[in-house]
């Protein structure tokens, strides 16, 4: 067994530990908490520079249907 | 499905075919220079960009691939379209993309010179340059070596047209050729898999007969276990409520499936997903041919909200045939087993023509990128610094050629070569995709980062890596005595973690030790990113 068995061996055992309901949790809580930034970025990084007013040229609207659909996915799944 | 093509699938190919390319030899009488022909002239719409990002992401082979790891898996591998792409391409739209746009570069490893130094550049871009050479052959290869077996069809001939079909276009139109034939391909692919979606949820009677029936499949694999080794059954399988595993995209640490939560989380949504998305020359290299900063953005996020659909497109079809045909003795055979039970004449035609957009589409934007690294990162910057933009494209005309002959050249070659190949160079490509990020990420965020910490850690993750691929592999760890250092099939996504690791730890610790770049240098990426709006050439 080298060094890098031992660290192995440790990190596998120690996240055996972790409960997968814990996991679930942790994977919609990264979803969540990017969607939570992507919703505080200021206008001027979401929308058209000319201000057009099409609900495509809204990013905000974008990113928040794609992690959405992301957290339910992983809420369900 | 041999021979089962009729005259009309045959016509409804030939309809697609012919299409592509009139298209793209259309759009290569507006080239006029080596921005028009590398970046489109920077004329490119979002919706274009988008679609053609989703469809370069999904090769040929990926379609029967997913298709086949669900079947064989389960859902797990959606994992790789969901969590293993939209968080990052919606962190890429609004942190790197712009930056990259408002340098005015044309490559990732020209971002690395102006940052780090011409060391740093050379090697990324000759890693970048090997893999997608080679990976072309391998495209090519592989993809022949599908339509042999689900069509009859001569694998040599397969290779000639679609290589030189795909090398036509690329070479006419550029940038501009492959983003809006990969538009087309994009919205062919998603029509073609969605009707295998569709025709084979109406043959099995519903989603909800679907989980009945893979539940049914789970229970019966886990009573014949049970009985083979004598353990005592699991609760949990008779549970109608129980986690069906073959429809869970979370799968535990001690899985059989080579996709444990542990590795999707760390290894492919937090290192190998950004390292693509933001490194990976053939999928920048598209936004930055945008019209403007902010479309280049707007291509990322609605591109992640049309990466939503593809698992469901690409890999419930994998789940129908494992209820429909549980015996299959190879999940690749999945896919290919529904549409030739399920699709009826002239639909076949349209799958295949789904099957070959999404190689092309693959084919033809690794063909450009690596088109344009040879003639930025090294016709331009080493042989003739002076070179005029027209003089670029003729280099790049040339360059995509000589690609498409190497392509071919190396399609036969692997030939002779055992299988699993495909596979091989998948890893190749996580031996230096985590270090690429870890070297990338400090340049953008850490000032104090230098050329020498950042070279010394790329080399050293690549390094380390392999030494990690190297003792997993029987013949070494036997010989040393060893037990394997990884648990799973196959560990790529654990070596992108750990070189990701050292190559940091490696950059952090001898940038610290040597001299910070020059302030000058450092406002060029710094200042920028805060103040500038236009592209800069």
């Amino acid at each position: 067994m080298t060094p890098l068995h031992h660290i192995g061996n440790f990190v596998r055992e120690t996240l055996l530990l972790i409960p997968l309901g814990v996991v679930r949790i942790l994977f919609v809580g990264i979803l969540a908490l990017l969607l939570i930034w992507v919703l505080q970025l200021p206008k001027s990084e979401t929308t058209q520079p000319t201000g057009s007013g099409r609900w495509y040229d809204n990013l905000k609207i974008g990113a928040s249907i794609a992690l959405l659909i992301q957290i339910v996915i992983y809420s369900v799944l | 499905m041999n021979g089962q093509l009729a005259t009309l699938d045959y016509i409804v190919l030939c309809v697609y075919l012919g299409g592509i390319l009139a298209l793209g030899l259309s759009l290569g009488r507006k080239i006029r220079t080596g921005t028009d022909f590398f970046l489109a002239g920077r004329s490119l719409p979002w919706w274009a960009i988008s679609m053609s990002l989703v469809a370069t992401d999904i090769g040929g082979t990926d379609i029967i691939g997913v298709g086949g790891a669900a079947y064989s898996h389960g859902m797990a591998v959606g994992n790789f379209e969901w969590i293993g792409c939209v968080p990052a391409m919606i962190v890429a739209s609004f942190i790197f993309i712009p930056l990259f746009y408002r340098l005015g570069i044309y490559t990732i490893p020209e971002f690395m010179e102006r940052r780090y130094n011409a060391f740093v550049r050379s090697a990324l871009a000759a890693c970048w340059l090997a893999f997608m050479a080679c990976n072309l052959g391998i495209m090519l290869f592989a993809s022949a070596k599908m339509m042999s077996v689900l069509f009859g069809w001569d694998q040599a001939t397969c290779i000639w047209a679609t290589a030189i079909l795909v090398g036509i276009y690329t070479c006419a139109g550029g940038l501009a050729a492959v983003v809006y034939t990969d538009m087309i391909q994009c919205v062919v692919m998603i029509g073609g898999c969605l009707l295998v979606l569709v025709i084979g949820l109406i043959d099995i009677g519903g989603v909800g007969e679907l989980k009945n029936r893979l539940r049914e499949i789970e229970a019966k694999q886990a009573i014949a276990a049970a009985q083979e080794t004598g353990a005592a059954l699991p609760d949990q399988q008779m549970d109608p409520d129980a986690k069906i595993e073959h429809a869970s995209l979370i799968l535990p640490v001690d899985t059989k499936s080579p996709f444990p939560w542990t590795g999707i989380l760390f290894g492919l949504a937090f290192i190998l997903s950004p390292a693509y998305w933001i490194g990976n020359q053939a999928i920048v290299q598209r936004s930055l041919g945008a019209k403007s900063e902010f479309e280049a953005k707007q291509a990322y996020i609605w591109g992640a909200v049309l990466k939503n659909i593809i698992p469901i497109i690409i890999a419930v079809p994998g789940l129908i045939a494992f209820v429909k045909y549980p015996e299959l003795a190879d999940g690749d055979q999945a896919f290919p087993m529904l549409v030739s039970q399920l699709l009826p004449t002239g639909i076949r035609g349209l799958f295949l023509a789904a099957f070959l957009a999404a190689l092309m589409s693959s084919v033809d934007s690794y063909l450009n990128s690596a088109s344009t690294i040879l003639s930025h990162d090294l016709y331009k910057r080493f042989l003739n610094p002076a070179a005029t933009d027209e003089r670029l494209l003729i280099v790049g005309r040339t360059t995509t050629v000589a690609l498409v002959c190497w392509a071919i050249m190396f399609a036969f070659l692997v030939m002779d070569m055992k299988e699993g190949i495909y596979t091989m160079f998948q890893t190749l490509m996580a031996f230096f995709q985590g270090p690429a990020l870890a070297i990338l990420l400090p340049g953008i965020f850490w000032k104090r980062a230098n050329g020498i910490g950042a070279g010394a850690g790329f080399v050293c993750g690549v390094l380390f890596s392999i030494s990690l691929y190297a003792l997993n592999q029987p013949l070494i760890y036997e010989t040393l005595g060893l037990q394997p250092l990884f648990q799973v099939a196959d560990p790529f996504l654990y070596f992108s973690v750990w070189a990701f690791l050292l190559a940091l730890g490696v950059l952090v610790v001898v940038s610290l030790l040597t001299k910070p770049e020059p302030e000058e240098k450092l406002a060029a990426i710094f200042d920028r990113h805060k103040n500038t709006k236009e592209p800069t050439a």
